[in-house]
């Protein structure tokens, strides 16, 4: 041993015999220092040459053999066709598209919903008392006021009185007499889009005017 | 170019059977021999073998290729590994407390039928002893002993197969291999 070098610890010798046997490449310098402690202590050369005995036993445990049939039971286990996966392995890679897509989707088909349920006449407005309706067609009768909105969805209104406020015909007509006055706006709306459009703002209206 | 079982994986991904059939070929002395040293017992190494390939077959889809497929396949067959054993010292610690065999670990209460040297190994006393104290080995060292020295993985690669840190894994051999050297040193 050199002079000058004090003996390492052997908690210090027994972490490198470790390194040593996980094959990590020791410094010249540990080498040396190791083998320097491993010559004055002869509890650390014991354990040395017991751990690498156990390193050798263990690297020479005999493998078992792996059963003849076995690749047999694990192919014939398989599943006969593999699960197609294509579209969930699509969704993984674009999930910003996927999230549109299931968007549009739930929109679409709570729209057919939508539009489905609402065949039948409906009329809405804050003044009824005022109204007749005769089948499809919703009378103002000349001479009546109808103070506020009226909406009217699936028939056709006919106004020969006055309407305070606005008329809003969907998927239907507007019939209006001489005589009829309209103090707000007439809006027919026809088409889908039109109709979705309405929807939209009125449920945006409804959740403005309920905050 | 993809290393061959990147691109055996990729045709078996697309429907080749040939192409898993050769993985299989490839891996299942590998995994057997893993299961068998992590559970030593037949019938539960050959389940594992089964149940991870199965796996893989299934999801096939998640296969990272940027990964080594060695590192995958590893994962899966070790995380089975450790759940049987969990599953397995859950259910004889209940046996345990229940039966008059109080005082024995899950362990000592294994089965040891198919252990029986003669039917597939010759071992020596030594290695019988090593065998048994493998077994004993808590499930956390056990994986990392296995992998190191069964299946000579390197430091780095357990790491990724069992996701965690190299020094972690360091530390985990290290001790198992104290744990072992123990158990030798006491029976030889």
């Amino acid at each position: 041993m050199q002079k000058g070098m004090a003996l390492m610890k052997c908690g210090i010798a027994i972490a490198l015999m470790h390194e040593y046997l996980d094959e990590a490449e020791l410094t010249h310098e540990q080498t040396k220092r190791l083998q320097a402690h491993l010559d004055a202590c002869p509890d650390c050369r014991q354990r040395f040459e017991s751990l690498e005995r156990t390193d050798a036993l263990i690297r020479a445990l005999p493998t078992p053999r792996t059963p003849e049939d076995l690749a047999d039971r694990i192919l014939r286990s398989l599943p006969k066709t593999r699960k197609p996966r294509a579209w969930t392995t699509w969704v993984r890679r674009h999930p910003a598209a996927s999230a549109a897509a299931l968007f549009v989707l739930v929109m679409l088909s709570s729209f057919v919903a939508m539009w489905n349920q609402s065949q039948q006449l409906s009329v809405s407005g804050s003044d009824l008392e005022h109204v007749v309706i005769q089948g499809h067609t919703v009378i103002v009768p000349a001479g009546q006021k109808v103070s506020g909105d009226l909406t009217i969805e699936n028939g056709t209104a006919q106004v020969l009185g006055e309407v305070q406020g606005n008329l809003t015909v969907i998927d239907g007509n507007v019939a209006l007499a001489s005589t009829a006055r309209i103090a707000g706006k007439v809006k027919t709306i026809d088409r889908a889009v039109d109709w979705v459009w309405y929807k939209v703002t009125s449920w945006f209206g409804s959740l403005a005017y309920s905050s | 170019m993809k290393p061959l079982e990147t691109r055996l994986a990729r045709l078996a991904r697309k429907g080749d059977h040939r192409a898993f059939a050769e993985l299989v070929e490839l891996y299942k002395d590998k995994l057997y021999h893993l299961a068998r040293r992590m559970l030593s017992q037949r019938q539960e190494a050959e389940d594992i073998v089964q149940e991870t390939f199965l796996r893989v077959y299934n999801h096939l889809d998640r296969y990272d290729e940027n990964q080594k497929f060695s590192t995958w396949i590893y994962r899966i067959a070790t995380n089975l590994c450790i759940d049987r054993l969990r599953r397995r010292r859950q259910v004889y610690s209940l046996d345990a407390e229940s039966s008059e065999h109080e005082g024995l670990d899950g362990y000592a209460m294994l089965p040891s039928d198919d252990r029986t040297p003669e039917s597939e190994l010759l071992l020596s006393e030594t290695q019988r002893i090593l065998h048994d104290a493998i077994e004993t080995l808590p499930a956390k060292y056990k994986s990392v002993i296995v992998l190191r020295y069964l299946q000579d993985l390197s430091l780095q690669e357990i790491s990724e197969v069992l996701d965690m840190p190299v020094t972690t894994v360091k530390t985990r051999v290290h001790r198992g291999r104290e744990f072992l050297r123990k158990k030798l040193e006491r029976k030889l």
